[in-house]
């Protein structure tokens, strides 16, 4: 069999392009980083990490101003690689509370450190309710987009963009539920990727939510190549 | 008979003062027992996270535990012994296989109620937490997700013989589990100690829930009962002296 120079050629840089995309996919979490904001006032931040597998942590925590006037609560889970869904992964249930007398901005980030290139493929979720533990009508409307999936602080995707809820006193409203699969993604995570929440609650306005987004590297063009090309060798021996 | 009425009225005033005055000062028991596969984790809710006064007679208990292996649930309730329970659980199951949980929320109450008008309501969501392209809450054996509790005992319940699933991967669905008592309260049962909600479900792996409930028991104010007893001695003895 005669082996053409060129496409030996087209298959090493081939090769090299995939290894590289496999060897930068490994999103390798250093840990985790929570920030919360809101307009009730500074707070106290706590988290707890476990460790479920050698890439992969699950944390809960808290965050709470003085006299818990305003409060978020989180349960979150952190997955580097891996090898089942081949792909890095973050969700989060959260809780935000506002116990003051008015009107409470907040902005929770949930953030896994890591880096990772190439092209990305991005699926995420959230649903959520809306607990109006007032006696007078409760609203929650979002501040930007009430959730965003971040790639070193710039949003990739956003829901709910202008969302507007309002709950009689004492009753639960559902948020409804957001998904999206597959959107392609370019560019690099350079530092972290992260889950943010922004929303304003009216006075005694509690909301809670699921939530999970996913990223996974797809093979480079070039690697792509090597598939075509190698299938192309496969067919000629088999002729 | 005038000035024993009267000495009456003043020293049960005086009492539903006192009971509300120090029903905002101490704390209700509000507590939990998390309950799987034939192991159980209970405690008082402030011991696992926080509890701060933020009315009258209404507390704020937030926090989490992760003591059963492989289960790591968050909560933050606004409840009052008056009584009421309003806010929000979350559970996220980490093992490897679907578990069923029956989780208790249980505040202690003042003062006992013969007569109720209660109330309820639960709404939640649920995520395929580990991508695995499928999540599924379904209540255990044909009963129901979110039980109201007087004394322990059944009041009403929702979500009876439910199901809700993902089937998309890292995807969400949420869920409104339906009411009771609303808009119009409807007859409960007496509550005498204690009010709660029970969340009995099954959970697949590596997928979390969120629950979002109310549960309130309407009822005369204290005050209010006294005064319709001294009213009804007040009847009872006009029509002695008529006859």
């Amino acid at each position: 069999m005669k082996v053409n120079i060129k496409n030996c050629a087209v298959i090493l840089a081939g090769t090299m392009s995939l290894i590289t995309s496999v060897a930068t996919a490994g999103f390798t979490s250093s840990g985790c980083v929570y920030t919360v904001t809101s307009s009730a006032a500074g707070g106290s931040l706590s988290n707890i990490t476990t460790d479920l597998s050698p890439t992969a942590w699950m944390n809960s925590g808290g965050w709470q101003t003085a006299g818990s006037t305003a409060s978020v609560t989180w349960v979150n889970n952190i997955g580097g690689w891996n090898s089942v869904t081949a792909a890095g992964f973050m969700n989060a249930n959260i809780v935000v509370r506002n116990n003051t007398t008015l009107t409470q901005d907040f902005v929770f980030t949930a953030a896994m450190n890591g880096t990772a290139t190439g092209s990305f493929l991005i699926s995420g979720s959230l649903g959520g309710e809306f607990v109006n533990g007032s006696g007078s009508l409760g609203q929650l409307t979002s501040t930007g987009p009430l959730w965003s999936a971040l790639f070193d602080g710039v949003a990739v995707r956003t829901e709910l963009n202008n969302a507007l809820l309002f709950a009689p006193p004492l009753q639960v409203l559902s948020v409804g539920n957001f998904n999206f699969s597959n959107i392609p993604v370019s560019g690099s995570i350079g530092q972290q990727a992260a889950i943010r929440f922004s929303l304003r609650l009216t006075a005694g306005g509690e909301v809670s939510f699921t939530s999970a987004f996913s990223f996974q590297v797809v093979p480079a063009p070039a690697a792509l190549a090597v598939f075509a090309v190698a299938g192309l060798f496969g067919s000629r021996r088999r002729r | 008979m005038k000035n024993l009425t009267t000495t009456a009225f003043v020293s049960l005033s005086l009492a539903c003062v006192v009971v509300d005055a120090t029903a905002g000062v101490v704390a209700p028991n509000f507590g939990f027992i998390l309950q799987s596969g034939g192991t159980a984790v209970s405690g008082s809710a402030g011991d696992f996270g926080s509890t701060t006064n933020t009315g009258p007679t209404e507390w704020f208990f937030h926090g989490s535990c992760s003591a059963m292996t492989g289960t790591t649930m968050s909560w933050a309730y606004l409840v009052d012994p008056d009584p009421f329970i309003t806010g929000s659980l979350s559970i996220q199951n980490e093992t490897g296989i679907a578990k069923s949980y029956i989780i208790d929320f249980v505040l202690s109450i003042s003062p006992p109620m013969v007569a109720t008008l209660i109330s309820g309501q639960v709404s939640g969501s649920l995520t395929d937490g580990n991508g695995s392209g499928a999540a599924l809450l379904t209540s255990t054996a044909g009963g129901a997700v979110y039980t109201a509790l007087a004394d322990g005992l059944f009041a009403q319940a929702l979500m009876v013989n439910a199901s809700q699933s993902v089937s998309t991967q890292f995807g969400t669905t949420s869920f409104s589990g339906g009411s009771f008592g609303q808009p119009v309260a409807i007859a409960g049962p007496a509550m005498n100690n204690t009010i709660g909600i029970r969340y009995a479900f099954t959970l697949s792996a590596g997928d979390s829930v969120s629950f979002s409930s109310i549960f309130v028991a309407n009822v005369p104010a204290p005050g209010v009962v006294a005064l319709g007893c001294i009213a009804g001695l007040f009847a009872h003895g006009g029509r002695r002296r008529r006859r």
